[in-house]
């Protein structure tokens, strides 16, 4: 209970931080802790091999991707929003529409129905069962991810690679 | 059925167009005598299959006599292969019977003939292939309209008939004179096919098809207004086609086509199809007193008021379409009064001696050089021996001097009204065998004696076999044509029997009324002599008439004034309305209309390309606002249910 | 001790709208991609929930796949900004705006 509060917490201030910083490798240390107790909430919800996989993953592959292409790209660049806005007309409703969404949904959310309060059973989001169910029920699903995964490394090949480039 | 009686009418059928599909599009490649001949071939094969096939049914016994075959005869059992609403299915069907077939032998045999004559005479014609492309095209759509097995596609002929008249009348498209007639004709035919249309919807709605069979078998099933509704719109589809009184005024001038034009269209068989139609449709007015009488009285008022303009007209063209008017009067007349065998018969030996005249006067024409002003002739008899002795047999033809056949058909027609009893017609209908005698022998004078030759070119003596053959051809056939009818002997009402075999009584005109016979010779033969006073022996009693009788001249001459009065009842009107419509309804309102859409689409899209700025996160934005309003919306409608819940 | 799953989704809500406003009011493509992987992990915190608060594993199975194609989408998206970065090396969003209608 007071671990999830903690990490709701720690989630919420690395979220602000992540869109606030001006340097985007602060940004990208921000979202590393923003993942982290993410990985903790996913243990509160005993989703254990999701926690791993949002470690592994996202804080190691990700994160590492995004370090990596503002190490090699932006180092040394005056941060972009020093100049002047094109956009006159963006800030303010964009934080309005951002308001009344979470008002909206805040609203939505407290007509949550309570849980079903079914027992869990012990193997519920461990590794072993995660498995079966991937690789028997949601088969095909599994298939087109990997199909999706294809193509994207295609694709950044396919752009990343080029010596060129025109638009 | 055997097959030859399924492939031989389709053949029939399908060769002369067959033949105008290679002139226009094989024959440019060879010389313009193969088109001629391509043409002629074609009519002749389909003339002598006809001949065939009319030897095969009139050998079977009469109930075998009227057949229908649909083809391709595989598909008769398959309704749904062909226009299938049901209840109404319109498969591809040939009606043969005895009455088609003289249609078929006249259209073929006749036609054919006129095909032969327009080698020669139009020889000298920059359109060779086109005239004689066009000319099986009409001996096609007119089969179509004989031959059909159904209204549909009677109709489907009787516009193509239009269609290829009104090809052929402006011919000459070079002079404005016959594309304006060309116009008129396809007008007022196009009046007569709205006709045909309305009774076909009144046939559909009242009998559920427009089969010859089905209808007719099912007539009596309507009441007799619904029958005089489809006959009278039926009658404006005629009247429009024969050139019957009110829509008469296209066929004199539908004469500025070519002479063999005039000869097979608007003389020998398109403008009878009238009378066809009537004829075809006899178990419709057999049930419709009221239509069958309105056709008998516009036959005989057309007859008469034809006749009478013919007594003035100088163009010898004109003078027989007016003559042609006139003998189509009588055949509606006969048809009209439910004498049907006397009507076919009449329309057999008018298609020969009309064609005849018309093949006479085309040679007179062809010799001056293309004059058809009577006053610019005279004295021709001598220079033209050929052309006067074949005009002279038609005209005795025509006002029906014994042997000849008008005097056999006329008297037919003339008979059969007294026998069944309408003796106002039959008086009106002699006056007008008087009349023809008179204007008929009028235009012999006037073109081959009445002193010297008064034109100014010398007629060239041009002699074409291709034009003389058929000529004498047809002048012994309007001789021993009208022999099929002799005292005690009617081979036409027997041939026909099978296709009237459901009217009781189908007059024969075997049965001679001698006495009525002589009168009616006795009357025309006044009329020669009235015409021989007139215009050989006694000119300035002939300028005396003229004076007396000078307004009702001026009247004939100008036809009744029925394109006067039609000028400023219809065009004046029409033209009013239609220019007003272009200078005011058009580009204000209706452009008004549509360019005030356009503006509104463009308008609308100058303001939406404003929000398509390019900018990403403006559409992030859009797409959040999105989300809100969408949002709002569920938590609303959610809501609303659980307000409904709790009710 | 369970934890109501409507605090779950306050704190998906509320990860979410951070996510979305960072997105439009940011103009270097690279936070505004930091800010869409809120975005996709706000979503992972409601299907997380949602299994555990129903006893179903799907819900988790789809949070895998979207790490996924979130994985997917970043490489691309970033191979697009090594792109634009290539052409010249000060980006903001707003001048690639060729696009337009």
């Amino acid at each position: 209970m007071v671990l999830f509060w903690i990490c709701t917490v720690v989630l919420l201030l690395t979220g602000i931080g992540v869109i606030a910083s001006r340097q985007p490798v602060h940004s990208v240390i921000g979202l590393i802790v923003n993942f982290t107790a993410l990985a903790v909430v996913f243990l509160t919800l005993s989703a254990d091999f999701l926690a791993m996989m949002q470690i592994i993953i996202y804080a190691g592959a990700i994160l590492v991707l995004f370090l990596f292409v503002i190490t090699l790209l932006t180092v040394g660049n005056e941060p972009v929003e020093r100049g002047p806005s094109r956009l006159s007309f963006q800030t303010a409703p964009s934080v309005a529409a951002g308001l009344a969404a979470l008002a909206l949904l805040a609203l939505g959310v407290r007509n949550a129905q309570p849980s079903a309060g079914i027992a869990l059973p012990a193997d519920f989001g461990s590794v072993a069962s995660f498995g079966l169910q991937l690789l028997t029920t949601h088969l095909f699903a599994f298939e087109v991810t990997a199909f999706i995964l294809l193509v994207a490394v295609i694709g950044v090949v396919l752009m990343a690679g080029r010596k060129e480039v025109r638009f | 059925m055997s097959g030859t009686l399924t492939t031989v009418p389709f053949t029939i059928l399908f060769l002369p167009l067959f033949g105008t599909i290679v002139i226009a599009f094989v024959c440019p490649r060879f010389h313009r005598v193969a088109a001629a001949i391509i043409a002629n071939l074609a009519i002749f094969g389909s003339f002598l299959l006809t001949v065939i096939l009319a030897l095969t049914v009139w050998r079977l016994p009469p109930a075998a006599q009227a057949f229908t075959v649909k083809y391709p005869p595989a598909w008769a059992a398959h309704p749904q292969f062909w226009a299938h609403i049901p209840p109404l299915t319109i498969s591809f069907e040939l009606r043969i019977d005895p009455l088609a077939l003289v249609w078929m032998l006249i259209v073929t045999g006749v036609g054919f003939l006129i095909h032969l004559y327009s080698i020669g005479y139009m020889a000298e014609s920059k359109n060779y292939r086109t005239f004689f492309a066009y000319m099986n095209l009409f001996v096609f759509t007119m089969l179509v309209l004989v031959m059909a097995g159904n209204f549909l596609w009677l109709l489907v002929g009787w516009g193509g008939v239009g269609l290829a008249s009104y090809l052929l009348i402006g011919f000459d498209t070079d002079r404005p004179a016959a594309v304006a007639a060309a116009r008129k004709a396809l007008i007022l035919n196009v009046i007569g096919d709205v006709g045909i249309m309305l009774a076909l919807f009144l046939m559909y709605a009242h009998f559920g098809s427009l089969s010859y069979k089905e209808v007719f078998a099912n007539v009596t099933s309507a009441g007799p207004a619904a029958l005089n509704w489809i006959g009278i719109w039926l009658l404006l589809g005629a009247v429009a086609k024969s050139a019957q009184l009110p829509l008469q005024t296209w066929l004199p001038d539908a004469m500025e086509g070519p002479t063999p034009v005039s000869a097979l269209i608007h003389a020998a068989t398109m403008v009878t199809a009238g009378v066809y139609l009537i004829a075809r449709a006899h178990p419709i007015y057999d049930h419709a007193p009221l239509a069958a009488q309105t056709v008998a009285i516009v036959g005989c008022a057309t007859a008469l008021f034809a006749a009478t303009i013919g007594c003035v007209q100088y163009d010898i063209k004109r003078v027989l379409a007016y003559s042609t008017m006139s003998q189509i009067g009588y055949m509606v007349l006969a048809v009209g009064v439910g004498a049907y065998a006397a009507g076919t018969f009449h329309f057999v030996t008018h298609a020969f001696f009309k064609a005849l005249l018309f093949m006479a006067a085309g040679i007179v024409i062809h010799n001056l050089s293309g004059e058809q002003d009577t006053r610019k002739m005279g004295g021709l008899a001598k220079r033209m021996p050929l052309a006067f002795s074949t005009f002279l047999a038609g005209t005795l033809a025509i006002t029906g001097i014994f042997p000849f056949a008008g005097f056999f058909s006329k008297d037919a027609i003339l008979d059969q009204l007294l026998r069944l009893h309408h003796p106002a017609l039959w008086f009106f209908a002699t006056l007008t065998a008087l009349l023809t005698a008179f204007y008929m022998f009028r235009l012999v004078f006037l073109t081959f004696f009445s002193g010297a030759y008064r034109g100014e070119h010398e007629p060239h003596a041009a002699r074409s076999g291709t034009m003389a053959l058929p000529a004498v051809l047809l002048a012994v056939l309007s001789l021993v044509g009208g022999w099929l009818v002799l005292p005690g002997h009617d081979a036409v009402t027997s041939a026909l029997a099978s296709t009237f075999a459901d009217r009781s009584t189908l007059e024969s005109m075997a049965d001679f009324n001698w006495p009525l016979s002589l009168g009616t010779l006795a009357l025309a033969v006044v009329g020669f002599l009235a015409a021989y006073a007139l215009y050989e022996r006694a000119p300035q009693m002939r300028e005396r008439l003229r004076t007396t009788l000078r307004p009702v001249r001026a009247l004939l001459m100008n036809a009744y004034y029925f394109d006067t009065i039609y000028h400023w009842l219809f065009e004046v009107p029409a033209y009013t309305v239609a220019s007003d419509f272009a200078r005011y309804v058009d580009p204000e309102g209706i452009a008004g209309v549509t360019t005030g859409l356009a503006r509104t689409t463009v308008h609308l899209g100058d303001t939406m390309r404003g929000w398509e700025t390019g900018y990403l996160r403006r559409y992030g934005l859009s797409m959040l606002v999105g989300v809100v309003l969408i949002l709002a919306y569920y938590l609303y409608v959610a809501h609303q249910g659980a307000a409904l819940g709790a009710r | 001790m369970q934890i109501p799953v409507g605090d779950y989704l306050a704190v998906s809500a509320a990860l979410f709208i951070t996510g979305a406003v960072g997105f439009l009011l940011r103009r270097n493509p690279i936070t505004m991609l930091m800010a869409i992987e809120l975005m996709w992990n706000a979503g992972n915190i409601a299907f997380a929930a949602f299994a555990r608060s129903f006893v179903d594993m799907s819900g988790q199975i789809f949070v895998f796949i979207v790490i996924t194609v979130a994985a997917a989408e970043a490489a691309i998206a970033l191979a697009i900004v090594v792109m634009v970065f290539r052409r010249r090396p000060h980006v903001d969003v707003d001048d690639i705006s060729i696009m337009r209608g």
